[in-house]
């Protein structure tokens, strides 16, 4: 169960199991856009408990709507998604805001709230606990005398930013503040984690960091979710691929069967590389 | 000759420097409730007509003080709605005599300093990232966590909507003019003291009457005193940026 009061013990807002998330035939058009034109349609995946699916496929094909979907930023216009096969928008307020906080998100884009990484980290524990707890907590840093949670410092460990709680994240380079966000998403222990091209424009060093996180995760149990234009990065890290394109899955299955034989003839012009777009 | 700087002892302008303290910092108080207050619900909350009320703040922005002078004056004279009352049925209402005090001049400054401070501290909470409200909705934030820390993130915009609106306050004329009448009376030790004398006007009657030794003194206390409390918000900014 998730608390909203700060419990103590190792996983404390992580579920009782781990959880699956999909999306069932969903389509959706953002509010503004052209008659709504869809940008997904009748797309369907699901991110099963310890798994990484990897979503590839051109620009604008509507990977990052399905992870915004999966996360519940917005219900889809049509289809569902599932939280544990319970159609997550007729849940109640209070239930879905229980399952939406058993799932993390890293945006591909720098994300980060001003102030200390510790402050960014903890972030996701402190809107967990109730009001009377964040003021005791707030009074405590003022008067200098609040650690950060362990939970903070084990999820800066996981990401190879051990001892930088305290740093400004005006002064982290964009492959610090990546792994800063990826720290921030773990140290909920969601149950399902969904990445966003999280490794764009990172050098060598900060996306090898990253991907270990990823796996690391994986292997304590978390469902993953991860879209990437890195077609060897999708190969490195994840058990099961999807291409999407014009909105849709039009290939999904092992990693190696989708990039090695895929079924679908605009996947294999895709993976070879032979797909303009 | 005698000196014209000598003819007003330091309580009058010990007293001129308290009422423009009093006025200018209360009427900054209740419009920094009431403009973050408009922002935030023009913020986070679609309404109808929220251009139009977006427009009006714009227009506030520049409006002439001695029109919101004349505005607060007819509000509060005793042939207005406040200052004569008015009747709904049985009940009446209103009737406070609130003209020539104080308590009119915070009003007629607020009139002037929530337009500022709304569209300062509006500007400073749109200016935040699209990318910080999805971090803070992803890492398991209600609406309120989300709007909490969009606050957080544009606090500086907002002391300098604050800074701004107190720049506006302090630096008013007309209008304090208007419904606070400028009064100053000797005491029972026969020292001039303020009523609802401020810096600006006591600037504005003593270059009248050609005083202007004790205007250009005035003027450097209203300069001081605007320049510190700058300086002071501007330090709070600096050190909270570091933090």
């Amino acid at each position: 169960m998730t608390a909203d009061t700060g419990p103590t013990d190792a996983r404390p807002y992580a579920g009782d199991s781990s959880i699956r998330v999909a999306a069932e035939a969903v389509s959706y058009g953002y509010a503004g856009s052209d008659d709504r034109e869809p940008v997904l349609r009748e797309a369907s995946l699901a991110a099963e408990p310890g798994e990484v699916v990897a979503l590839v496929g051109p620009s604008g094909t509507g990977k990052t709507t399905l992870l915004r979907l999966f996360a519940l930023f917005d219900p889809p216009d049509e289809g569902r998604v599932t939280i544990d096969d319970r159609d997550a928008w007729s849940l109640t307020a209070d239930e879905r805001l229980r399952r939406r906080r058993r799932i993390g998100f890293v945006f591909q884009d720098r994300s980060l709230f001003t102030g200390s990484v510790a402050h960014n980290v903890a972030y996701g524990l402190t809107v967990r606990r109730s009001w009377r707890e964040r003021a005791g907590r707030w009074a405590r840093t003022l008067v200098g005398s609040d650690d950060p949670p362990d939970r903070v410092h084990r999820a800066l460990e996981t990401v190879g930013m051990a001892g930088m709680a305290d740093r400004d994240t005006r002064s982290l380079s964009a492959g610090e503040a990546q792994r800063v966000a990826v720290a921030r998403s773990l140290a909920t222990d969601p149950d399902v984690l969904l990445l966003d091209e999280p490794t764009a424009n990172l050098d060598p060093r900060n996306t090898a960091a990253i991907e270990d996180a990823v796996t690391d995760a994986r292997d304590r149990g978390i469902g993953i979710a991860i879209a990437t234009h890195d077609m060897a990065q999708a190969r490195r890290v994840a058990d099961r691929s999807a291409v999407m394109l014009d909105g849709t899955v039009i290939e999904r299955g092992p990693t190696e069967r989708v990039f090695d034989d895929p079924n679908d003839e605009r996947a294999r012009a895709f993976v070879r590389g032979e797909l303009v777009y | 000759m005698m000196d014209p700087l000598s003819e007003f002892g330091s309580r009058y302008l010990v007293s001129v420097v308290l009422v423009t303290l009093q006025v200018s910092l209360t009427a900054v108080g209740i419009s920094t409730v009431v403009s973050l207050a408009i922002s935030l619900t023009m913020s986070f909350v679609d309404f109808r007509g929220e251009r139009a009320v977006e427009t009006v703040i714009n227009t506030g922005m520049g409006f002439p003080s001695v029109v919101a002078g004349l505005g607060v004056l007819l509000l509060l004279s005793n042939q207005g709605p406040v200052g004569g009352g008015f009747a709904v049925g049985p009940f009446r209402f209103g009737g406070v005599e609130l003209l020539f005090t104080r308590e009119a001049m915070v009003v007629s400054q607020c009139v002037l300093a929530v337009p500022v401070i709304t569209s300062v501290s509006l500007s400073a909470i749109e200016d935040v990232d699209q990318s910080v409200r999805d971090a803070a909705f992803a890492a398991g934030g209600t609406r309120r966590d989300v709007q909490l820390t969009v606050v957080r993130e544009a606090r500086y915009g907002i002391v300098t909507a604050v800074l701004a609106g107190f720049g506006r306050a302090i630096s008013e004329v007309g209008s304090v003019l208007i419904v606070g009448g400028n009064i100053a009376v000797r005491d029972s030790s026969g020292e001039l003291v303020s009523l609802t004398r401020t810096l600006t006007t006591a600037i504005t009657i003593e270059a009248r009457r050609g005083q202007y030794e004790v205007g250009i003194a005035l003027g450097v206390v209203l300069l001081v005193l605007a320049l510190g409390v700058n300086a002071v918000g501007n330090v709070v900014r600096a050190r909270g940026e570091r933090s």
